[in-house]
């Protein structure tokens, strides 16, 4: 997930015309690239909504190339603390409570994470959506005066993705409008479609996304982001089990 | 004086035919009563055998080979190398009639619309087709055409549960020796159908060097099924093995690795016995009943025999004789009456009215009586020697009358 939202938010501006001539692994590996060895620093609510109930946790996110991410959960108290680490597709949790780091097993990455929509494979993935699908322009087509390319990829046969395609548009200021994931049979089965965009951090940065089932419209999760830094300095040990455990 | 067996015997069975309606009654409730013990003993043969082979079939075989910690911890850390040198010499002997060497972790299999966990299992598909091992039937698709087969055969219940078909492609996440995620897409190649939707929504298979290599483990396995096709007869070649297998590597039969379907085997075998005791007790009371009427009807008779200079051991020997004839054409009859029903009972008796509960202690929803020979012997030990027991009492009355007495008896 973290990488889909770097996505958007390491997202920059370029003209048009120079996006123009891209082809489609250009335009998902210009975006990537970018997003790519640098580090940012983010603070945003995830809510959670279901028919009959719904819940939001503040969390601060860090992230540092494409295979580390921290996530610590600040609000509500009773979650305050609870921290994710990802480090080359492995994951661990955290909890204060009872005071262990767990690691996840393999069984437990396809579980939804902190009950959210979000899977943790979704949060931790490693699989690298450059190399492990063929990518192919749809289309391409103007809104709001901007240029929106919509991306078709289909995963390699033994990529470790369930999907039968994804289709992404792409806006020209590396935006992310919409993930969509298609199931073997041509129906779509879920989407991650950003809501508002706004500049944040100095960039277009989709401030709010909704991760949302298809046959299941009722139930979704929403991420609210609420500050957002990018290129920030971070301590040599950010990424590690030590300062997932006690965080300085 | 010799005994006069001929004569004995003729006295016999003449009287045995002159109430001839008693006989009958008698002959019907004993070859009822035979028949009863064998066909309940066959329809509970079956359902051990079947229990025990579909327990043999999904173990598989009737001896394992695995790394001394796989037990306890079934992952790919506590795997073995391939069999080589003794070993190898040893599972390609008699009485080994097959033998497979396997990879088998736990794993989650993943579709776009759920997943679930599941048994990995790596196999060379034509060893394990030696075993006895792979699925009954294929329903759709493939079989894996080797153990380099980068499908997977997935079982029907797993594939509704998955929403996910032939030809489809599926993610199986395992972990690797480091405790890393070790992941993969692969195509459902085939579905098959077992006797048990238990082993369907468990069992996965894939081919032996696709899952080594996902895993990482190069030619290492998780276990060896070996088998000598004669389940109730492994314990003489178990130490063999064993011994060749060396410390390193924990050899165990398949009463120990399954105790449940061990000790079902044990109590099965005793039960059998049990109820035929029991047929045979309601049985002996008309037994006796009849043989005491016989002689009851007879007392003058036999009375003026002992007159006339019969020995109460030939009296006895008359009775006791009489009593085995009813015996012996009652077993006769029930035998065969056994042998016409149960044998095209075999090919199966459909019970799938009650499949769920059977499913629950291993069964499919066939039943397949299995007719033993050794079950037959032992209702008519159990007839023969409960029987002449029996009527032991009213021959010894008949042996010890009073003559005079009973030529007096009007």
């Amino acid at each position: 997930m973290w990488k889909k939202l770097a996505v958007y938010f390491l997202g920059f501006c370029t003209s048009g015309a120079l996006a123009q001539e891209m082809t489609a692994p250009d335009i998902i590996r210009k975006a990537m690239d970018h997003y790519r060895g640098l580090t940012s620093y983010s603070e945003m609510t995830m809510t959670i909504h279901r028919p009959d109930w719904e819940r939001s946790m503040t969390m601060e996110a860090w992230t540092e190339g494409e295979k580390h991410t921290l996530v610590r959960v600040k609000e509500p108290k009773k979650d305050a603390g609870n921290g994710t680490l990802s480090v080359d597709g492995n994951m661990w949790t955290y909890t204060p409570k009872i005071n262990r780091v767990i690691k996840i097993p393999s069984s437990m990455m396809s579980q939804s994470w902190m009950g959210s929509d979000f899977s943790n494979k979704d949060v931790s993935k490693d699989t690298n959506i450059i190399d492990q699908y063929d990518h192919r322009l749809l289309r391409q087509f103007e809104q709001d005066g901007r240029q929106v390319y919509v991306i078709e990829s289909i995963p390699h046969e033994e990529a470790a993705v369930v999907w039968g395609r994804e289709v992404l548009s792409i806006r020209d200021d590396w935006v992310l409008l919409e993930q969509q994931f298609w199931d073997q049979d041509g129906a779509l089965v879920k989407s991650l479609k950003a809501l508002e965009i706004a500049p944040m951090g100095g960039r277009n940065v989709a401030v709010v996304m909704r991760m949302s089932s298809q046959d299941k419209p009722q139930e979704w999760t929403e991420l609210h982001t609420l500050a957002v830094a990018f290129d920030v300095e971070l301590p040599a040990n950010q990424f590690t089990l030590s300062n997932l455990r006690n965080p300085r | 004086m010799a005994f006069p067996v001929a004569a004995i015997s003729t006295l016999a069975w003449r009287n045995l035919w002159r109430n001839h309606r008693r006989t009958l009654i008698m002959l019907l409730a004993i070859t009822v009563g035979v028949w009863a013990m064998i066909f309940m003993a066959s329809l509970m043969r079956g359902m051990t055998d079947q229990m025990v082979r579909n327990g043999l079939q999904t173990l598989p075989g009737e001896v394992q080979i695995h790394q001394r910690d796989y037990l306890r911890d079934p992952s790919v850390v506590n795997s073995m190398d391939a069999p080589g040198g003794a070993l190898l010499a040893r599972l390609q002997e008699a009485p080994v009639a097959a033998w497979a060497g396997r990879v088998r972790v736990p794993a989650v299999i993943a579709s776009e619309r759920g997943n679930r966990g599941v048994t990995l299992l790596g196999i060379d598909p034509v060893a394990e087709a030696a075993l006895g091992s792979l699925p009954d039937e294929l329903v759709a698709g493939r079989a894996l055409d080797g153990p380099g087969d980068r499908g997977l055969v997935i079982g029907a219940n797993l594939a509704r549960r998955l929403e996910t078909a032939v030809g489809k492609r599926v993610v199986i996440m395992s972990q690797d020796t480091q405790n890393n995620v070790a992941e993969r897409g692969a195509r459902v190649v085939g579905i098959y159908r077992a006797r048990l939707q238990g082993s369907e929504d468990r069992y996965v298979y894939a081919g032996r060097a696709a899952v080594q290599d996902l895993l990482g483990i190069g030619e290492r396995i998780s276990e060896i099924a070996v088998t000598g096709h004669d389940y109730r007869n492994v314990a003489p070649w178990v130490p063999r093995i064993a011994a060749a297998a060396g410390t390193g590597l924990e050899v165990l039969p398949w009463t120990e690795l399954d105790t449940f379907l061990g000790s079902m085997l044990v109590v099965q075998d005793g039960f059998a016995l049990v109820f035929m005791v029991v047929v045979f007790l309601a049985l002996s009371f008309g037994l006796v009943n009849t043989l005491v009427m016989a002689v009851f009807e007879r007392v003058r008779e036999i009375g003026l025999m002992q007159a006339l200079g019969m020995r109460p051991g030939m009296i006895l020997g008359q009775i006791m004789l009489e009593s085995l004839y009813l015996l012996l054409l009652g077993l006769a009859l029930g035998n065969l009456l056994a042998l016409v029903t149960v044998k095209p009972l075999e090919s199966g008796i459909d019970i799938s009215s009650v499949a769920q509960g059977m499913e629950m202690v291993g069964m499919g929803t066939t039943l397949y009586p299995v007719l033993h020979t050794a079950d037959m012997l032992m209702s008519t030990t159990v007839v023969i020697v409960l029987g002449l027991l029996a009527s032991l009492a009213p021959a010894w009355r008949a042996s010890r009358l009073d003559p005079v007495a009973a030529l007096n008896k009007t």
